[in-house]
């Protein structure tokens, strides 16, 4: 069993090329359709901040919860967590496209907008970048805090579980106020009229949902390479429960949040709904909601077929897909308004695609895949049923 | 107890493992194992497949069918009537009470079936191979009918039995 992940020649080469793709396309989005760029921007950074977010979590959770059956993969989502720094970078460069997004950037409609008058304390330019800042040093920070323990622990031996946990739940803490309130700054501010009080919380689920999604893709992955030979049925079994657990919960809020709204009826909350459900979105509507829900509840609800490679990787799959059609209804009816979906929209996602797993596998080929002195190892390599 | 039973009592959890994966070789029916604790490697040893939860699937099923069918019935068809400016026919709240209804009555009609798989009853009578389970022994019973029983006393000896019962 080798110690490090192999970063070969020939998947360099291939993520250089789709970064180039994506550099070449959002240039010329930002040269012909600024605003569609910009949205396309927003879109994939915060999706791969929800990745990153997500899979921290994920890791913070298996400490607190003192987890044994998950010690072995503890790396892969420590890894998954890289792009917090580059998001930082791109949310800042996001000022100059902020004019294109944000409706309340705007001094003419501030000026006759109560609605907009009545939030201007809170959705304004200067505290905006201050709130940016505290975000990213915070996730940053308590991030950094938590590889810095378990590298520690690679080289000096076991440490006391006690002061993973400490950090671990510092970022649960921080992440629960943090990640909600940034959601509602970096997205529900498009529509900057209507609220909801579930957004941001449907959005912090999503963050672990999408996250765990995206850890059975490397694992099963890095497995084909000859990496994990200790994983098992067990573990995928684990992991498919998780999904499984959390897809009921997303479809929970998803209904949740929709119903309220349908019912009370209210002008200012249907207004979101409306041009979502019945208008030219509403194909992506219900799409949206089956891809999150529908299949993968049927699909793993059979421990037995759930666990299968074939069934896991076809779901996960499927659910990054579902995430990415997702946050294209939150984000594209309030910042453009017309349905487009081309060369900017694809082009885009590839490239960040490709930096996004650059940066996820230089980071794998550096630090020892499996924790050696992690004080549940052994409980995680001999998990049976 | 109706029929003849060989009873095989054991003091040790790993010895009862052993025994019942060599009984499963041997073709022999092991009708149940009584301990002190339930023991996940017996249980998983024994393996008697459940289908309990294939049928706790259709109660589900049927339930968000019949639940929707009696809303749309009494909604819709029998007595339509306007509340809140909503239409006759509307899905969403529908929704909730489905889901509510199909939690409640699967999981009491679950956990009938599984009393009456098991031939159990509120108030019924603990049947018990001998008051060892209590404290610290598992009995393992074979059926004494069984066709391959004659090489099961052997086996159960071999295999650290305290003792072996006829009932």
């Amino acid at each position: 069993m080798e110690l490090k992940f192999d970063f070969k020649r020939g998947w360099r080469i291939l993520f250089a090329v789709l970064i180039v793709i994506g550099l070449a396309g959002i240039i010329f989005g930002l040269l012909t359709n600024p605003a569609r760029a910009w949205a396309n921007i927003l879109l994939n950074n915060y999706l791969f901040i929800m990745l990153s977010i997500g899979a921290l979590f994920f890791y913070a959770v298996q400490y607190v919860t003192h987890s044994g059956w998950s010690a072995m993969f503890q790396r892969i989502p420590l890894a998954a967590g890289v792009w917090l720094p580059i998001g930082a970078i791109v949310m800042f460069l996001f000022y100059f496209g902020m004019h294109y997004i944000y409706e309340w950037t705007h001094p003419e409609a501030l000026a006759y907008d109560k609605l907009l008058q009545h939030k201007s304390p809170y959705l304004n330019i200067p505290f905006f970048y201050i709130r940016v800042v505290i975000y990213f040093i915070l996730w940053i920070g308590i991030a950094w805090w938590m590889r810095k323990l378990t590298l520690r622990e690679d080289i000096e031996g076991t440490l006391h579980i006690d002061k993973h946990v400490k950090a671990a739940g510092a970022f649960l803490f921080a992440i629960v106020f943090t990640f909600t309130m940034a959601s509602i700054d970096w997205i529900m501010s498009i529509d900057a009229h209507w609220f909801s009080t579930l957004f941001g919380l449907k959005n912090l689920l999503a963050t672990i949902y999408y996250a765990v999604a995206f850890i059975i893709l490397l694992m099963l992955w890095l497995q084909k390479q000859g990496y994990l030979t200790q994983m098992n049925e067990a573990h995928r079994n684990d992991f498919a429960r998780y999904l499984f657990r959390l897809s009921i919960v997303w479809g929970y809020l998803w209904f949740v949040q929709y119903l309220v709204i349908w019912y009370a009826n209210i002008p200012e909350a249907t207004m979101y709904y409306v041009p979502r459900a019945q208008g030219e979105w509403s194909t992506l509507f219900y799409l949206d909601f089956a891809l999150n829900f529908a299949i993968p509840f049927l699909a793993l609800m059979n421990d037995k077929f759930a666990r299968t490679k074939i069934v896991m990787i076809a779901i996960s799959l499927l659910l990054l897909v579902g995430m990415w059609i997702s946050l294209f209804l939150q984000i594209m009816p309030g910042s453009i308004g017309i349905l487009q979906f081309g060369i900017i929209e694809i082009s885009g996602t590839v490239g960040f695609i490709g930096l996004y797993l650059y940066f996820v596998f230089s980071h794998l080929s550096k630090i020892p895949l499996i924790p050696v002195n992690h004080p549940y190892l052994e409980e995680s390599k001999h998990r049976h049923f | 107890m109706s029929s003849k039973t060989i009873i095989g009592v054991f003091d040790d959890e790993n010895l009862v493992v052993n025994t019942i994966r060599k009984l499963n070789e041997k073709k022999v029916r092991i009708r149940d194992v009584y301990g002190p604790f339930a023991s996940h490697d017996i249980i998983s040893a024994i393996a008697k497949p459940s289908r309990l939860p294939h049928l706790s699937f259709l109660f589900g099923a049927g339930t968000v069918f019949g639940t929707f069918a009696f809303l749309y019935y009494t909604s819709v068809v029998d007595y339509p009537h306007i509340y809140g400016g909503k239409p006759v026919f509307s899905f969403p709240p529908m929704v909730v009470i489905m889901y509510l209804a199909t939690i409640l009555v699967t999981g009491t009609l679950s956990v009938f079936t599984f009393l009456g798989i098991s031939g159990m009853y509120p108030g019924k009578k603990a049947q018990m191979p001998g008051i060892g389970t209590m404290d610290d022994k598992f009995f393992l019973v074979i059926d004494e009918n069984d066709a391959n029983a004659t090489s099961a006393e052997a086996l159960l000896m071999q295999h650290g039995a305290l003792e072996i019962k006829y009932e």
